[in-house]
């Protein structure tokens, strides 16, 4: 168990590295000086384009970039943005909260709610309820996620005039306290919905195709005639066998998951990582750029090395590999 | 190559989400071509009718707020959508079937280092690779095309790996190695048209995320400036939704719509590979 | 008697047909003569099975006839009366693919699990000693009870299910293909030892298989079934040794023989029928080498040739004269 760890967590450095690499590598090989994509905006100073080529070196050669380059992003030194006159990281550290406490709350909910409704399924297959549960699951997983949000606007916020649907707080009424995380969470409502609705198919199909999977097997037979309860055999036996499927594919889409929330996140002009990511694709902030690309990437790898390891010690076929 | 064609057949026969999907396909394709005969208006015109609803005047789907026709635009925007997703998926199904047939048949060091840059790829986020590069890059539709091919071959390159895996163990191959014939004829002639399939059926999902892909790219303005997008509609609309809703919705609908074509004929193939999927789902 | 099966008929009811699965199927089943039934699949062994367990599916499935089990009919019961047989005095092991045990689950778990079933106050250490008990009579160590299925062998997995399926002493053991996934040494080492067993635990077997070794060694009657029709059952070393149905005889043809001489294996030509379509004469008429007009118009009816041994084929029954020039002439 402790060897598998350690490799596993080489593998996430290992990725890190590449992705360090490949981050500086696109930088080098965009079309135009480096120093002057670093610097952002169109017309940048001599005196700033001459520090950022000493500060990465990028009239040495390019091993001594790269290790420049490295040596800043370890330390923390994701660059500054010249747009806003502060370091990336700084511009990061303060957005970070927001987007992960919208995609923390609707991953938890879609996990939730789309497991369930594919529990139900698979144990209901081939029934009507099933029928109408797979077919919504069909249309919500063709549908950008973006427009979802869009369309609820249009759907909900014009029906329900209190649910707002822009930004985090209500900036005129400076709430403090209780009434602070109440504005907060009723900010959070049509974001989260549409989140969940993207994010629910991928649950939903997985849960169901690993329920029935696991019902058609010879063991859940020999519970079943040994007259084991429908229930019992269920919560026991095809929910364990069902969730390690369930954890695999969490792990795969988080990536996907991060880029739907990023979208979302623009669509309703949420304080976080997305709207920054936005601007800066907009005003050509390309340090700010990297340095979110640096940063999802990373938490994306520890996150799924993460679920790997919570794999291996939930399945007994993993440890002694 | 006959072998697939015929299974492709037979594989048409049998299912029927598979059938309408291509059915509906061949509608889309058939408006792709005679797009400037089938839209009433020129979509880059800014015409004087501003933010006209949908069935005022001659505007079937309405207006935007500069005076395009939104109905010609969506017409005009399924040629964007198409050709990116299917050229892109292309792209990148050539690639992996390629690149994952000779890893599966050769092993060895060569495939070590595939597997490795396979699962590397599979777990950073690809979508912001796409973003960063097409960001600096510049975002013309060749460009986009590109990036979105060369950045979603690994999945391929994993199923045709495993499917060259299993093939190189049946009797055929082995007889064709015991016979002496070459390394790189027997990938092209047993290899890979026997482990193709699933491939395929892969790579017509491909094509469904590389339109969602190339929407979001548009929505985020990093589409092609010179073209009609879907993406681009919707977010166009956004500022107007609560007084011009038609914009972004029927942008929206004509992904979805494209999109589930491209899952049906996905899930279709998929099922009529494997019979048993057909229950799930 | 055992087990009585009486004019038992089985019927899947689909959305626009029905597939008849078993059909008029006759034989009883002695205390301690282990039956063997074979065919090939389709041919409604496992539904056979599956009913006699009470398993079918009751929205969609018409079972019909009797299944007299020690004295009652099983068809009559409801699921709660049924209950007291469950496990206790009739058991069940399948195992085709090496799934009959949940690989997320220790091999303890599922025995507690089936313990607490019909003994919910039992101790866990009560279990433990019984299942011990059962380990050594299938020669398993005491070790395997805290191992996960992925890592005993085939064979320790089958003994494993042998096991879970004595806990409660049946009486009635019903075996799905138990054997077939295993290799061919490992099959008769189980095979062997299960004859061992019934020396000490009093259980009669029904063994499901389409492997004519299995019934060989293992069984001491043997039925065969033909696309869900009856069509030869007796003592095994009759029917083996004097084959009466076409289809036997094919069957036994298609089985290299080990010990005996050397001689050609014939397959035999053709596939099930349409089990869709309700045949109006005998079911193995397509297939049939010396089949006559008649064997397409009429069921054949059951032919007793001497004791048990009992055949269903219009060779060895009534045949009306003019059928019998039609037939040979054609």
């Amino acid at each position: 168990m402790r060897r598998y760890i350690f490799r596993r967590l080489l593998t996430a450095v290992f990725i890190i590295l590449i992705v360090v690499i490949l981050n500086f590598t696109i930088i080098k090989t965009a079309p135009g000086d480096p120093a002057r994509l670093m610097a952002g905006f169109d017309n940048p100073s001599e005196e700033l384009i001459q520090s950022i080529t000493e500060k990465y070196g990028f009239d040495q050669p390019f091993y001594i970039q790269i290790g420049r380059y490295f040596k800043s992003v370890i330390r923390g030194d994701l660059g500054d943005s010249y747009l806003y006159n502060q370091p990336v990281a700084r511009l990061i550290a303060d957005r970070i909260g927001p987007s992960l406490l919208l995609s923390g709350v609707s991953i938890i909910l879609a996990l939730i709610i789309g497991s369930l409704l594919g529990l139900y399924a698979g144990k209901n297959e081939g029934k009507l309820i099933d029928k109408i549960f797979s077919t919504i699951s069909y249309f919500l997983n063709s549908m950008p996620s973006f427009w979802i949000g869009i369309m609820l606007i249009l759907l909900l916020a014009s029906h329900f005039k209190w649910l707002p649907t822009q930004g985090m707080v209500n900036v005129r009424a400076n709430y403090t306290g209780f009434r602070r995380v109440l504005d907060i969470a009723t900010h959070m409502i049509l974001p989260v919905i549409t989140l969940v609705s993207v994010q629910i198919p991928t649950y939903f199909r997985i849960t169901k195709s690993a329920v029935m999977q696991v019902m058609a097997e010879d063991f859940i037979t020999t519970l079943r005639v040994a007259g084991m309860k429908e229930g019992a055999i269920f919560r026991k036996y095809v929910f364990k066998n069902a969730v390690l499927p369930i954890i695999n594919v969490f792990s795969i889409n988080l990536a996907y998951v991060v880029a739907g929330s990023m979208l979302v996140e623009i669509v309703f002009s949420w304080p976080g990582i997305g709207v920054l990511m936005y601007r800066s694709i907009m005003m050509r902030d390309y340090n700010v750029l990297m340095g979110v690309y640096l940063l999802i990437s990373v938490s994306v790898v520890i996150v799924t090395i993460l679920m790997d390891l919570v794999n291996a010690a939930l399945d007994p076929r993993i440890r002694y590999e | 190559m006959s072998s697939i064609f015929s299974r492709l057949i037979s594989a048409l026969s049998i299912n029927r989400r598979l059938r309408s999907g291509c059915i509906l396909l061949l509608c889309v394709v058939l408006v792709v071509i005679f797009a400037g005969a089938i839209a009433p208006y020129d979509p880059y015109k800014l015409g004087d009718d501003l933010m006209v609803r949908p069935g005022v005047g001659n505007h079937f789907l309405g207006t935007t707020a500069m005076g395009q026709d939104v109905f010609s635009m969506i017409i005009y925007g399924s040629r964007t959508s198409l050709s990116i997703g299917i050229v892109s998926a292309l792209i990148s199904g050539v690639i992996g079937t390629l690149i994952g047939a000779a890893a599966g048949y050769f092993r060895g060091k060569f495939d070590i280092v595939i597997s490795e840059i396979i699962n590397i790829f599979l777990m950073i986020p690809t979508f912001f690779l796409i973003l960063i590069i097409v960001a600096l890059f510049g975002s013309s539709m060749l460009n986009v095309m590109l990036v979105i091919g060369l950045t979603s071959w690994p999945s391929n390159a994993r199923m045709m790996r495993v499917q060259a895996l299993s093939i190189k163990e049946r009797t055929f191959v082995k007889s064709a190695v015991a016979m002496g014939e070459s390394g790189w004829r027997i990938l092209f002639k047993y290899i890979i048209p026997n482990g193709i399939f699933p491939v395929v059926a892969n790579t017509t999902m491909g094509v469904a995320s590389a339109i969602l892909t190339e929407a979001s790219l548009s929505f985020l303005g990093l589409g092609d400036p010179n073209v009609v997008s879907w993406g681009q509609m919707i977010f166009d609309g956004k500022q107007y939704i609560t007084s011009a809703w038609w914009i972004s919705t029927f942008a929206g609908l004509a992904i979805m719509f494209i999109v589930i074509i491209f899952y049906m004929i996905g899930d279709g193939l998929n099922e009529a590979l494997n019979p048993k999927l057909r229950r799930i789902r | 008697m055992l087990l009585d099966i009486r004019d038992l008929n089985i019927v899947y009811r689909m959305r626009n047909k029905a597939i008849y699965a078993v059909n008029n199927v006759n034989f009883s089943l002695e205390k301690g003569k282990s039956l063997g039934i074979i065919g090939e699949s389709g041919s409604g062994k496992s539904t056979l099975a599956m009913a006699i367990l009470k398993m079918h599916n009751l929205k969609n499935t018409e079972v019909t006839g009797q299944i007299i089990f020690e004295g009652r009919d099983l068809l009559a019961l409801d699921e709660k009366q049924f209950k007291e047989y469950r496990w206790t005095r009739i058991a069940a092991v399948f195992q085709k693919s090496m799934n009959n045990l949940s690989p997320v689950h220790k091999i303890g778990t599922h025995f507690e699990d089936i313990y607490r079933v019909h003994e919910p106050d039992i101790s866990s250490s009560e279990i433990r000693e019984r299942v011990y008990a059962l380990f050594h009579m299938v020669n398993l160590s005491p070790r395997v009870y805290t191992c996960y299925p992925h890592e005993l062998s085939g064979g320790m997995l089958q003994r494993v299910s042998i096991a879970l399926s004595l806990i409660f002493h049946p009486t009635l053991l019903i075996m799905d293909e138990s054997t077939t996934a295993l290799d061919v040494i490992t099959q008769g080492q189980i095979l062997e030892e299960i004859k061992e067993l019934e020396k000490v635990v009093d259980v009669t077997r029904i063994m499901i298989t389409h492997d004519l070794f299995v019934v060989a060694t293992a069984c001491q009657q043997i039925l065969v079934l033909y696309a869900g029709d009856m069509m030869e059952y007796g003592d095994v070393r009759d029917v083996l040794n004097h084959p009466m149905h076409p289809y036997t005889k094919a069957l036994i043809a298609s089985f290299p023989s080990l010990r005996g001489e050397k001689r050609e294996v014939h397959s035999i030509p053709g596939t099930l029928p349409d089990l869709s379509v309700k045949t109006r004469g005998c079911a193995f008429y397509d297939r049939c080498r010396a089949h006559r007009e008649i064997c397409r118009q009429e069921k054949p009816v059951v032919c007793q040739t001497g004791g048990l041994h009992t055949v269903c084929c219009h060779l060895y029954g009534k045949i009306r004269e003019t059928d019998v020039k039609e037939g040979v002439n054609r």
